[in-house]
């Protein structure tokens, strides 16, 4: 098998009734709903390799967690064809999903009420993972996560840091093959997200485990994924390493320059877009196609010590696509 | 096997953590019994009152049956399931390898096992400070019919309750609504747990019959008190039987349709 997931043309809409606002809105939605479709995803394709971690990011309302959530069969596509390890993930076949995991930051299987190793003897016995094997794994993950000692405390009394780890033990205490992390930071202290990114990098290398990953934490995606797939409104954007994010989005370059002295200063933003003077260092940012000439218009006319040319830093990058900017 | 004995473990004890929750509700069940007993004890104030072919002792015993048999029918987990639907939660389960209906089930039934006991406790207390005039039945081919009899009223109860829970994949926030209607006015009023069926005139009696409800309540206390037998006994018993699986293929039915629809939605 070279390859995990393999998605294609992948459509998804939903049905939404509106509503207007006030009693009268509440009264007519009541005797004619008027409904509207949501193109939630509008065809969308990728392939994953076994073992891959794969960044899935994009803007609020992109298509994120529906794509995950119909990797994971929770929910039917509209169109199109979705296939996680040789399985149609709609099936929901025992055999697949005992190799699967969502975990979601935002919603919880722990039962609120009793200690957290309740609900991993329950997914011990809804997994059929054989007794020596679950001891095994619980003390591992729950030692990785650094839970160990929390185990018999009612979930209710937990941190939110500490309930997400257990949430993440009680999820891969089965040891799925395939994981669909959704914003698996989201409110965590910087302490806690380290941690939980140090976890899902661990798990990744030993397991050779494929992982899809999305976050709107972008330490997350620095930190974690080669590769990154980027999508917005539905649509792919860009599938690709990490790095050629930069060549591919950003239209401009920085230059940082060190100057001699403070002689016409003024004169260099005709050269291009002051983003930081602090003498004796100016940093411009130009246009791509014009990098050359602005830097040898800087060498000629400016006392220049020392120049450099660099990319748009990743994060600004990441941070247009989290705003929705980056358009084809 | 194993992973539902595992539910049922896991089940009995959130049920502990609930404990004011529990104590409140069997504390309900026994305002409901004692309202029923003081109405019709004093509907039946005059020892020779005959009322619908019932007397003092007859309702009593009527009464003291819908107890036990509510204990037994109506005790259910699975009331939380449109909820779930509505906030999403409904996912966690889909995704693991378990059926979604045998673990509420399941769960069901540990609710039931534990109602049966605390409705007995109260039973005997009641029985002791009323002193009603109770039928003990002791035909054991009778008790097997009655065992029968609720063993369909359980599967009866899960399944209307898994079709009106399904509800909230379409419209969301009707979710309790159509509970309360469904199971607080249709199923409470036409179970025979606030009056006997048999009240009814003839004609509406029979219409009712004909529906799945009074098999929830009605008939098993009936077939209990040895009101029902012969042909009426067989026949009841049949379409028992027949509602259980109508209505479980219906279920089976929406649900399908039901999760194409499912939104998943809570984030």
């Amino acid at each position: 098998m070279d390859r995990a997931i393999i998605v294609d043309h992948l459509v998804k809409n939903f049905e939404v009734t509106e509503k207007e606002p006030g009693i009268t809105g509440a009264l007519k939605s009541l005797f004619s709903p008027k409904t509207k479709q949501v193109h939630a995803i509008r065809g969308i394709s990728f392939a994953i390799q076994p073992g891959e971690l794969v960044g899935f990011i994009g803007p609020n309302g992109a298509g994120k967690t529906t794509t995950l959530k119909t990797l994971s069969g929770l929910l039917y596509p509209t169109s199109g064809f979705v296939e996680v390890l040789e399985y149609d993930p709609w099936d929901r076949r025992p055999e697949y999903l005992k190799q699967i995991a969502l975990v979601m930051g935002q919603k919880n299987q722990l039962w609120w009420d009793l200690p957290a190793i309740e609900t991993f003897e329950l997914n011990r016995a809804i997994y059929e993972i054989p007794r020596r094997v679950y001891e095994e794994n619980l003390k591992e993950l729950t030692e990785l996560v650094e839970v160990e000692k929390l185990v018999n405390t009612p979930v209710r009394k937990l941190s939110l840091g500490q309930r997400m780890r257990m949430e993440l033990v009680a999820a891969l205490l089965h040891k799925p093959k395939i994981l669909f992390l959704d914003e698996p930071t989201i409110g965590l202290d910087l302490v806690a997200q380290q941690k939980m990114r140090d976890f899902i990098y661990e798990y990744n290398k030993k397991y050779n485990a494929t992982i899809i990953l999305t976050s709107h934490n972008m330490d997350d995606l620095i930190d974690l994924a080669r590769r990154v797939i980027v999508i917005d409104e539905g649509r792919l954007l860009f599938d690709g390493a990490l790095e050629e994010l930069v060549g591919r989005f950003a239209k401009e370059k920085i230059i940082k320059a060190t100057l001699g002295s403070e002689d016409n200063i003024k004169e260099i933003e005709k050269i291009g877009k002051i983003k930081k003077i602090s003498f004796p260092e100016v940093t411009l940012s130009v246009p791509r196609s014009t990098t050359a000439v602005a830097a040898a218009e800087l060498l000629q006319n400016f006392p220049v010590e020392d120049l450099t040319i660099e990319e748009v830093p990743i994060e600004d990058i990441i941070r247009k696509v989290f705003k929705g900017e980056l358009k084809q | 096997m194993r992973k539902y004995w595992q539910i049922f473990k896991i089940s009995f004890q959130e049920e502990f953590a609930y404990r004011l929750n529990f104590i409140l509700w069997r504390v309900r069940n026994v305002f409901q019994i004692l309202l029923t007993f003081f109405l019709w004890s004093t509907v039946f104030v005059n020892p020779n009152t005959v009322i619908f072919g019932y007397d003092r002792a007859k309702i009593l015993s009527y009464v003291f049956g819908v107890m036990i048999v509510r204990a037994l029918v109506f005790s259910s987990r699975a009331v939380d399931v449109s909820t779930d639907i509505a906030q999403g939660d409904l996912s966690n389960y889909l995704l693991k390898p378990v059926s979604y209906f045998k673990y509420w089930w399941t769960r069901d039934v540990s609710s039931k096992a534990l109602n049966l006991v605390f409705a007995a406790v109260e039973f005997m207390v009641l029985y002791f400070i009323l002193k009603p005039p109770f039928f003990f039945q002791k035909d054991i081919y009778m008790l097997i019919t009655f065992l029968l009899s609720v063993i369909i009223a359980m599967f009866l109860y899960f399944f209307i309750l898994f079709v009106v829970s399904a509800v909230p994949f379409w419209a969301p926030e009707l979710g309790w609504g159509s509970q309360f209607l469904m199971l607080i006015v249709v199923v409470e009023g036409l179970s025979g747990s606030l009056f006997p069926t048999n009240v009814l005139p003839t004609n509406l009696q029979s219409l009712v019959l004909a529906t799945p409800f009074p098999y929830l309540v009605y008939f098993p206390v009936q077939v209990y008190l040895g009101n029902v037998t012969g042909l009426d006994l067989v026949k009841g018993i049949f379409i028992g039987i027949f509602w259980t699986f109508a209505l479980m293929f219906f279920m089976n039915w929406i649900w399908q349709k039901g999760l194409k629809v499912y939104e998943s939605i809570g984030r």
